[in-house]
């Protein structure tokens, strides 16, 4: 009761004195800081970095809040049944033996691959280096596609890596965090992804359709040639993503008198929302594969961090470099090299897409 | 009882941000309701001198790192939604129970429209009526609380 009167006393004070600076003032001025703020985030660089360093604060919560469903996953695991366990080896083995067969070829045919472009003075394909990365979560924004892998540029991931699973494409790293980064799926509407249709050859780019999880071909002719059933795979003219990995499957064309262009809509055929596992692939090596799949989770390591910031802008010279999948001093090009690279340039009309983290954070953002 | 204490307002935030870092997904995540707004709007009905539109800004910015968008949208959102609350809030604690719920969900859904049009002038494009299911959840959760015994308004006057 006592404080209950003292509660209305406090109520019916003054309100400018009692209260500092009145509701409006403080509305305003924590308003004008807020736009201030994203338009310094959508427009200008600069919050990079302090994102990233706050990043490492949030660290520990995050612990704390993937405890539990963590703490389930391991459980469950343990829990799981001996017949289960045997079923799932045995069709690992199987799986493990076909791959291996088909490993065999591809060794000889990379081997031809490579002599055959040599005489032909054609450029290298790129080298491509891949990591195995865990889903940590879903992005915590239903409007966007995202998800947060637990492979940071602690582990030598860089802006721009394509991200991809045992059957396709799915998404390619928008933000790096220390020991985490953020993974723009390619149903996002603000990520496109060239692509070529498997039958023809046909290059095309595929945009993502944002509410669901369909990919749109826009902007082809009424009249092209593209069937329901066909196969999309990654044309590799970007840079970006390597060449000839399946991205998705045309499920319906529609053409209507009143349009120039075809309706296409087509579905991924990577498991965009149902694995655990993914692998993110970079063209550009920034490291020796060798040390950066035995890294584990470090987190804060200040070394790693100060070494592995600098390669995330390869310059033209590493680019070469990441030919030599198991070369130990890329930071010390072979001067020749420089050469090759100019006559690379024009097989690969846009590796400006990775060399420049501030845009391959968008590299194909539609205005 | 109203003598609030500054780290238990601090503590609870912190475990509202916990929530929102919880691993959400599909159809929860469309369902989440936003677990630091409703503790902001708590306190600023409780203890309006010690939690204030400032508090809300700054952690609506560290809601905005957890969520990966444009720094500033969440806290913009807050901002504006407890300058409505504090405005009102003489009255706020006057209101039933039912009355306040009211108010809670128009607070949520003014937070949502200020995101919604952050997001819309960023070039997003607009998710539909589900959108708004964060804030029906959210009254859903404070009627819960104040069910399970959570005192809204001030200290009780039944007696």
């Amino acid at each position: 009761m006592a404080g209950y009167h003292q509660n209305l006393d406090q109520q019916q004070a003054p309100a400018f004195f009692a209260r500092g600076p009145s509701p409006l003032a403080r509305l305003a001025f924590f308003s004008a800081l807020s736009l201030a703020l994203m338009a310094t985030d959508s427009r200008l660089q600069y919050l990079g970095s302090v994102r990233e360093h706050l990043m490492v604060v949030l660290q520990p919560l995050q612990l704390i809040a993937n405890a539990p469903s963590m703490l389930y996953d391991s459980t469950n695991e343990y829990f799981s049944t001996h017949h289960r366990l045997l079923n799932e080896n045995q069709f690992l083995r199987k799986q493990a033996l076909i791959q291996a067969i088909s490993l065999q070829k591809m060794k000889a045919l990379t081997l031809e691959n490579t002599n055959l472009r040599e005489l032909l003075a054609a450029n290298q394909s790129l080298e491509e280096f891949s990591q195995l990365g865990e889903i940590l979560h879903v992005g915590r924004d239903p409007f966007t596609k995202k998800i947060i892998v637990n492979r940071g540029s602690n582990q030598q991931v860089v802006d721009g890596a394509a991200v991809v699973d045992a059957k396709g494409v799915i998404g390619q790293v928008t933000r790096t965090y220390p020991a985490s980064s953020e993974v723009t799926l390619i149903t996002d509407k603000s990520l496109t992804i060239p692509i070529q249709i498997e039958r023809n050859g046909l290059r095309a780019i595929a945009f993502g359709h944002g509410r669901d999880n369909t990919l749109d071909l826009p902007f082809l002719p009424a009249n092209v040639d593209i069937k329901r059933g066909d196969k999309l795979i990654t044309s590799g003219i970007d840079g970006v993503y390597p060449k000839g990995l399946a991205v998705a499957t045309v499920t319906d064309i529609q053409t209507s008198a009143d349009s120039p262009f075809a309706r296409i809509v087509c579905v991924p055929t990577g498991g965009i929302e149902n694995h655990k596992q993914v692998l993110i692939v970079s063209i550009s090596q920034p490291d020796s594969p060798a040390n950066v799949s035995e890294a584990s989770y470090q987190t804060g390591n200040a070394d790693t961090t100060a070494k592995t910031t600098a390669p995330t802008k390869p310059d033209a010279a590493q680019v070469s470099a990441s030919k030599v999948p198991v070369n130990k001093t890329p930071a010390a090009p072979v001067p020749a090299t420089a050469d090759i690279n100019q006559n690379k340039k024009p097989a690969n009309p846009t590796p400006a897409v990775i060399t420049e983290p501030s845009t391959a954070n968008k590299p194909h953002a539609q205005d | 009882m109203h003598k609030t204490k500054l780290q238990t307002i601090y503590f609870s935030l912190l475990v509202a941000f916990i929530c929102v870092l919880l691993p959400w997904s599909g159809t929860a995540l469309k369902l989440r309701p936003d677990f630091v707004l409703l503790v902001i709007i708590f306190w600023i009905l409780r203890a309006p001198n010690k939690c204030n539109i400032g508090t809300a800004w700054f952690i609506g910015l560290w809601v905005d790192l957890a969520t990966g968008g444009v720094f500033g949208q969440y806290a913009l959102a807050y901002t504006v939604t407890t300058f409505v609350a504090v405005i009102y809030q003489r009255r706020l604690v006057l209101f039933s129970n039912t009355q306040q719920l009211v108010y809670v969900l128009l607070l949520m859904i003014i937070s949502q429209l200020t995101l919604l049009t952050v997001k819309i002038f960023s070039g997003n494009d607009v998710l539909g009526w589900t959108y708004f299911l964060p804030s029906v959840t959210g009254v859903i959760l404070w009627q819960a609380a104040v069910a399970l015994g959570l005192n809204t308004s001030r200290p009780s006057r039944s007696k």
